[in-house]
């Protein structure tokens, strides 16, 4: 399949949407009409109260997402150095990992009490288990021949790295990224409405739905899908694809 | 009588290695000299491996020296010896191009960098896989990520190469062509080389001397020169009829009876 045609395929998925949005919307009082929400579009995101809420949203979870990449990469590299660690991490991965990201978000949010930290960490906590379990793995299946054949050609620690052992780990990288991702936005809204957050998307979405704004409440809902299939499609699998090119 | 003149480059001395109360190689020694193919012979299980990790670095020996060049491996403050190795899957990093793969090799050698192109496109063109340098080793076939492979060896301009059944994984026609080469390409490089095969044809056919190792744990059971000059053909009489009379020489230590059909066919 060429890429037009995966792109035409993509787009008619989505075009296929609209019928059932529509027969919903004919059928239920809180279905606002697609052609209502697409009519308000323009003008919700020509306002700057907006971008500064999804702004928000967006830095809490790429805050949240860095901090949780790099526990998560500590905690692998010393759960594949030592069995201790691995024996004693090991149960806080499985912990974290086994946790309802709902309850996550409750408890962060009460201890942290809505403060910014509190989100970003939410967001950490849950997805640092999804990189840490995915790149001990990656490090543990490491190919010892390429190990050899640095050892032989004498190439440095920082060259080893760099042209061994991260390539070798990069496609558990990507899948743990990918999971925690999702997971990351799920659980940054849960957060933000729990923590009756003031701005961000969770916020907004909350107050449109408290009042009953439902053409308010689908155009947020349309936004973030928007925003998640960005970050998805044109940044990770972009990366993916450029990482993976050898392939 | 050893009358080679030339100088010495690898010198193995009382070698041993065990693994606990496992004796893998009982005692091995040997020399190799700057230019020379040698070729080493054994039955499976022999301590071949065991003998390879030495040789190259990765491994300590139990008992013995290992001296490269003048200067003795394994000791405190020793050099790291500066060799290649051709392994019996290629071990190219298949997200790097081929370019790359020996860039980076080359780049934890001492080679000066400004010469790095040169040299690549030199010894690329010498393994006829030039045109493959961006090429990534995905889209190459075994026999030219093999070339890569010993380009990659003979790139560092080490103090000897060491070749693991580098054309085992072959299918026969790919491993012909190659193995064709392989003394050419060794005689223009000057490389010095170390190839343990299990094929006595391989071994005759390519080598200068064949050190032939007993059964496991390993001794040198003889240092066969082989009578034949070059350049020589596969499918030569001369070669059946040398590795006939190593095929008779290694029953006995390698107390296989069958061995002589076995390879001759």
């Amino acid at each position: 399949m060429n890429k037009l045609q995966k792109q035409s395929l993509s787009i008619a998925a989505l075009v296929l949407l609209l019928p059932a949005w529509w027969i919903a919307h004919l059928n239920t009082t809180f279905i606002s009409s697609p052609f209502q929400v697409a009519r308000l579009l323009p003008a919700f995101l020509s306002e700057g109260s907006t971008w500064y809420n999804i702004g928000v949203t967006l830095f809490r979870v790429v805050a949240g997402l860095v901090l949780g990449i790099v526990a998560g990469f500590i905690a692998a590299f010393a759960m594949n150095h030592s069995r201790l660690m691995r024996e004693v991490l090991g149960y806080y991965v499985t912990s974290a990992l086994r946790t309802p990201s709902a309850i996550a978000a409750i408890l962060s949010v009460a201890i942290f009490k809505g403060s910014e930290f509190g989100y970003i960490l939410v967001v950490a906590f849950i997805t640092f288990p999804y990189m840490a379990v995915g790149l001990r793995d990656g490090l543990a299946s490491a190919d010892k021949g390429l190990a050899e054949l640095g050892q032989i050609y004498h190439l440095g620690l920082f060259t080893q790295i760099r042209h061994v052992t991260a390539p070798f780990v990069a496609p558990y990288i990507f899948a743990a990224l990918r999971n925690a991702h999702a997971l990351a936005w799920k659980v940054i809204v849960v957060a933000e409405i729990f923590g009756a957050a003031r701005v961000g998307f969770g916020a907004k979405f909350e107050h449109a739905w408290s009042y009953m704004l439902m053409d308010e409440v689908h155009l947020w809902l349309l936004v973030f899908m928007a925003l998640v299939l960005f970050a998805e499609y044109g940044v990770i699998r972009r990366a993916e694809k450029f990482v993976f090119r050898w392939r | 009588m050893n009358t080679d003149t030339r100088e010495t480059v690898l010198k193995v001395v009382d070698l041993g290695v065990s693994y606990g109360e496992t004796p893998a190689i009982a005692q091995l020694d040997f020399e190799v000299k700057r230019g020379e193919f040698v070729a080493i012979l054994g039955p499976s299980g022999c301590g071949k491996s065991s003998m390879l990790n030495v040789l190259s670095g990765l491994m300590a020996p139990t008992r013995g020296r290992v001296v490269v060049d003048g200067d003795e491996l394994y000791l405190p403050r020793s050099k790291d010896p500066r060799l290649g190795y051709v392994f019996q899957a290629h071990r190219l990093l298949p997200w790097r191009t081929v370019r790359q793969n020996l860039e980076i090799v080359l780049g934890a050698s001492d080679v000066p960098r400004d010469t790095w192109h040169a040299r690549i496109d030199e010894i690329l063109e010498i393994l006829h896989i030039a045109e493959f340098k961006d090429a990534w080793p995905m889209r190459l076939s075994g026999g030219q990520r093999q070339r890569v492979s010993i380009a990659r060896a003979i790139l560092v301009d080490p103090s000897y190469i060491l070749m693991d059944e580098p054309l085992s994984t072959l299918d026969e026609v790919t491993a012909r062509s190659l193995r064709q080469e392989l003394t050419g390409i060794c005689q223009r490089t000057g490389a010095t080389i170390v190839f343990v095969t299990h094929s006595i044809r391989e071994a005759v056919y390519l080598a200068d001397r064949i050190i032939i190792l007993t059964r496991g744990p390993a001794q040198v059971f003889e240092n066969y020169i082989v009578p034949l000059e070059r350049p020589r053909d596969y499918d030569d009489a001369r070669i059946a009829e040398v590795e006939a009379d190593i095929v008779a020489r290694v029953q006995a230590p390698w107390g296989l009876e069958t061995v002589k059909e076995r390879d001759v066919a």
